[in-house]
């Protein structure tokens, strides 16, 4: 079944969607990355239930995705309290596996930024503590896969052929008379598998996840500075594979920015300083962001 | 007495199976057996209370004589005088020599004790003897702790009025997974349970979590997080922690361990008093033992009161024609232990680097154990956290026996009306577990310092074309060579099929549950494919016996590098 997938995939590959192949690698088939995910690890196969039910690392734990370090040191106390196997019994030991998991994931700067791009959260640093997240717009069932469905709302014609046949996946905005990706893989793979197929402008999309968050950021409309009555009102760019794209590159490039300047600004300062510092390169990035979307709409607007 | 004195209740290496049996109806005691200094405590209902032996004390000397007819520990022997320890004929310091081989330099180092330590330098266990009726009988220092257990026990049956059957202990930090096992050994030879070997400082951690939730309790303010540096040095070990505490969790960020303590401290002194002294005491006849168990005592006394006074006066006579009258000053002490002061403060400097705590976030800085009392120790504590003060609230000598007990409670699942045992240790590794790869590497699977429990794989393949076996050598330890490390057990994955080097992934999974159990679970997986190959092995370490210095060198011997493994970089 997952075979039969493969073509029709490439058939209803769109004409923006080909341009901008690099956003779906071919290579990575589908039946590929469903082997993956069902793989049975060699130790793990008594585990295979609970790896299947594994939790989002913020679900498990009961926190935000935007939870500062001292919120999630404490529930992820609260919850050890509760499930460590010296207080559950040797019962607690899986779970407090998934734990210590998830505590050191979120609690490591660099892999919660890593994890929250592979779940979808784009998050942009901004001081010691704070995220600001670019949220995607879908939720997952189930485990995350390498892939996820995306509609480009801009083709969309809003027939609901989608929702017809998936409604668990797909909703339609009925103020913006498009549909929408409301749950990735919410329903099974052989009614996505008609959904994506029965769509007429072949505007439903196999995007890989790390890009998913970012698309379903762009895709929203936002709202368009106006010079009185003229020119004010909701826009989104034209071509949202290409603006992701450039984004995405502005944020690498912002990133390694920001490093190299934590690099030489290491030199002691007074707490005060140390504020006025964090203020400043807070509204820098908030300005730089606000740039980045302005120069967006300059290229697409 | 007709009777043995202690019988063998499981001699099986793996009683971790039944540790997982849920329901402990009964509050586990917890010991503290320390190189020098031996103690129990236990939950009585709405408190810590530490037990006393028969002539009142609380902390008993850790020895067993061989004088009389029947073995007798330091819990129930009354001693007539300090020399009767040194007389050849009693046992101590078996922590130090508990499994460890003849090539290992605390072995080579406690031959200068009054009894007999033999070493062959081969990789065997060494032979330990103790004098008796002129004769040397030989023993195990597993026996000797089991003698010694075996009287714990029934003092500690007579005065809770239950059977004893399980117990958390201490241990050092840098205790390897096999000398767990034979502290196991020897708790199974007494018949006592093991629930939870714990390491010494984070039984102190867990102690001051106790001690920072009543605080809040009292004051009604919010739990905020604390962390505390703790530094435990003994007779025979010196251990740091880093823990970070809020609301009775106790989190341990860091451990660092070594073997070095007030032994060494009173080895060099002896050295220093006594230049000599390492050769005039190798032959160990009866005027010898004598003369050392002298020279031990007063330069003991000179130790304990240097930690006062600035300068000592040693007159000892060691009756073999030798007299030392010597001044002894604080700066000479520190001197001639300088190494062992310097190596106080890289455990000190490693274990804060590792647990990624700024000196200036430590809310507190505990110093534990009998060598907490030497000026220059806690000087070298207070330098390195940058603290002018440290911690005041707990006994040094009973903090980590106390905090055995507490654990021993929480882990039985007693709960107290009043929140005392709403506690919880989440412990670390203190040591790197991982397999021999790349050659002669030690390629760590769940490193240093990984919360507990802990559950890891890494992807190996084979080195040669059409290898349908491999061996996975099982190491535990810091050093990036595997010699540097101590082998835990081996075994082979066969069933490989034949393929090109560099095909088949060769899964190895660790895992560490809560009570420190070590298994590690090994398989093939052809890429393309789902299911193992075959089916994949599961065992429990450490899978060594004694004599395991020549393992490593014998499986080198007969397979060389056609078993190797080398390891798989992850694909991005």
């Amino acid at each position: 079944m997952s075979v039969s997938l493969l073509p029709i995939d490439h058939l209803s590959m769109p004409k923006a969607f080909q341009i901008h192949a690099s956003y779906f690698n071919p290579s990575t088939t589908i039946s590929r990355c469903r082997h993956k995910c069902s793989r049975v690890r060699c130790c793990d196969r008594r585990r295979e239930g609970s790896a299947r039910t594994k939790k989002n690392y913020y679900e498990l734990l009961g926190v935000s995705v935007d939870s500062s370090t001292q919120k999630i040191k404490e529930a992820y106390r609260k919850l050890q309290k509760q499930y460590h196997p010296d207080i559950a019994g040797h019962k607690g030991h899986e779970y407090a596996l998934m734990l210590n998991e998830a505590y050191n994931v979120l609690m490591t700067d660099d892999l919660r930024t890593k994890y929250d791009a592979s779940i979808g959260h784009m998050t942009v640093q901004i001081g010691k503590n704070n995220y600001v997240n670019v949220m995607g717009s879908s939720s997952w069932k189930g485990p995350l896969r390498p892939q996820a469905l995306f509609v480009d709302e801009n083709a969309c014609i809003g027939c609901r052929e989608c929702v017809h046949h998936a409604s668990n996946t797909f909703i339609l905005d009925e103020s913006m008379g498009c549909a929408r990706v409301k749950t990735q893989y919410g329903d099974d793979d052989q009614k996505i598998e008609v959904s994506v197929e029965s769509c007429p402008v072949n505007c439903i999309h196999w995007v890989d996840k790390e890009e998913l968050a970012l698309l379903e950021f762009l895709i929203q409309p936002q709202l368009k500075q106006g010079y009185g009555l003229f020119g004010q009102g909701w826009e989104r760019p034209a071509n949202v594979f290409m603006a992701a794209k450039t984004l995405s590159k502005q944020l690498r490039q912002q990133a390694e920015h920001n490093h190299s300047n934590v690099r030489t600004t290491v030199e002691e300062e007074t707490p005060a300083q140390a504020e006025a510092r964090a203020n400043a390169s807070l509204k820098i990035k908030m300005e730089s962001f606000s740039k980045i979307w302005d120069s967006l709409n300059e290229i697409f607007g | 007495m007709a009777e043995p004195q202690y019988t063998v209740a499981s001699d099986s290496e793996t009683t971790g199976e039944e540790k997982s049996s849920s329901a402990f109806p009964e509050t586990a005691i917890g010991i503290d057996i320390g190189t020098s200094k031996c103690s129990v405590a236990v939950w009585n209902g709405s408190q810590v209370e530490l037990l006393k032996n028969t002539r009142n004390q609380k902390l008993m000397r850790s020895y067993v004589t061989f004088k009389d007819e029947v073995p007798s520990g330091g819990v129930s022997n009354q001693l007539s005088h300090e020399y009767e320890i040194l007389s050849g004929a009693a046992i101590f310091n078996m922590k130090r020599l508990i499994g460890r081989v003849d090539t290992d330099p605390v072995v080579h180092a406690s031959k200068r004790l009054p009894f007999l330590v033999q070493t062959l330098d081969i990789g065997v266990r060494p032979f330990i003897a103790a004098l008796v009726s002129n004769a040397w009988r030989s023993t195990t220092p597993e026996e000797v702790l089991a003698i010694f257990l075996v009287e714990l026990r029934a003092m500690a049956e007579v005065q809770l009025k239950r059977p004893i059957r399980n117990v958390v202990l201490t241990i050092p930090v840098s205790f390897s997974r096999f000398q767990l096992t034979r502290i196991e050994r020897a708790c199974a030879m007494a018949g006592l349970h093991v629930l939870r070997l714990m390491p010494e400082p984070t039984a102190v951690a867990l102690l001051y979590a106790q001690q920072q939730q009543q605080t809040v309790h009292e004051n009604m303010g919010s739990g905020s997080e604390k962390n505390a540096l703790i530094f435990n040095m003994g007779a025979g070990y010196c251990d740091v922690a880093v823990t970070a505490t809020a609301g009775g969790v106790s989190q341990i960020k860091a451990l660092a361990g070594a073997a070095i303590g007030g032994e060494d401290i009173l080895q060099n002194m002896m050295q220093h008093l006594l230049p000599n002294s390492e050769n005039l005491f190798l032959s160990h006849g009866i005027n010898e033992i004598k003369s050392l168990g002298l020279l031990r005592v007063a330069t003991e006394d000179a130790i304990h009161r240097l930690s006062s006074q600035s300068s000592v006066q040693v007159d000892v006579d060691l009756r073999n024609g030798s007299k030392i009258c010597k001044v002894v000053t604080r700066e000479e002490f520190e001197e001639v232990n300088l190494k062992v002061f310097e190596k106080c403060e890289s455990l000190l400097t490693r274990c804060l680097r590792d647990s990624k705590v700024d000196r200036e976030d430590l809310t507190d800085v505990i110093l534990v154990g009998g060598c907490s009392y030497i000026p220059n120790i806690r000087n070298v504590v207070k330098g390195v956290c940058k603290k002018e003060e440290l911690y005041k609230v707990i006994n040094p000598l009973e903090a980590a026996v106390c905090g055995a007990a507490l654990e021993g409670a929480v882990a039985s699942g007693i709960s107290d009306p009043f929140g005392s045992l709403d506690l919880l240790t989440i412990q670390a590794t203190p040591l790197g577990v991982g397999i021999r790869a790349d050659g002669n590497s030690f390629v760590p699977i769940i490193p240093r310092n990984t919360t507990m429990p802990a559950r890891k794989e890494l992807i190996f393949t084979t080195t040669h074309d059409n290898q349908t076996e491999a061996l996975i050598l099982v190491y535990e330890g810091e050093g990036t060579k595997v010699e540097e490390n101590h082998l835990l057990g081996y075994f082979k994955i066969m069933g490989i099929p034949a393929a090109p080097k560099g095909i088949p992934e060769i899964n190895v999974c660790m895992d560490i549950d809560a009570s420190n159990a070590l298994r590690v679970f090994a398989g093939v997986v052809m890429p393309g494919t789902d299911q193992p190959m075959a089916p994949f092995m599961e065992v429990r370490m450490p899978t060594v016996d004694d004599g395991h210095g020549w393992c490593a060198e014998a499986l080198n011997r007969t397979y060389g590098s056609t078993l190797d493994l080398v390891t798989v970089q992850k694909k991005m």
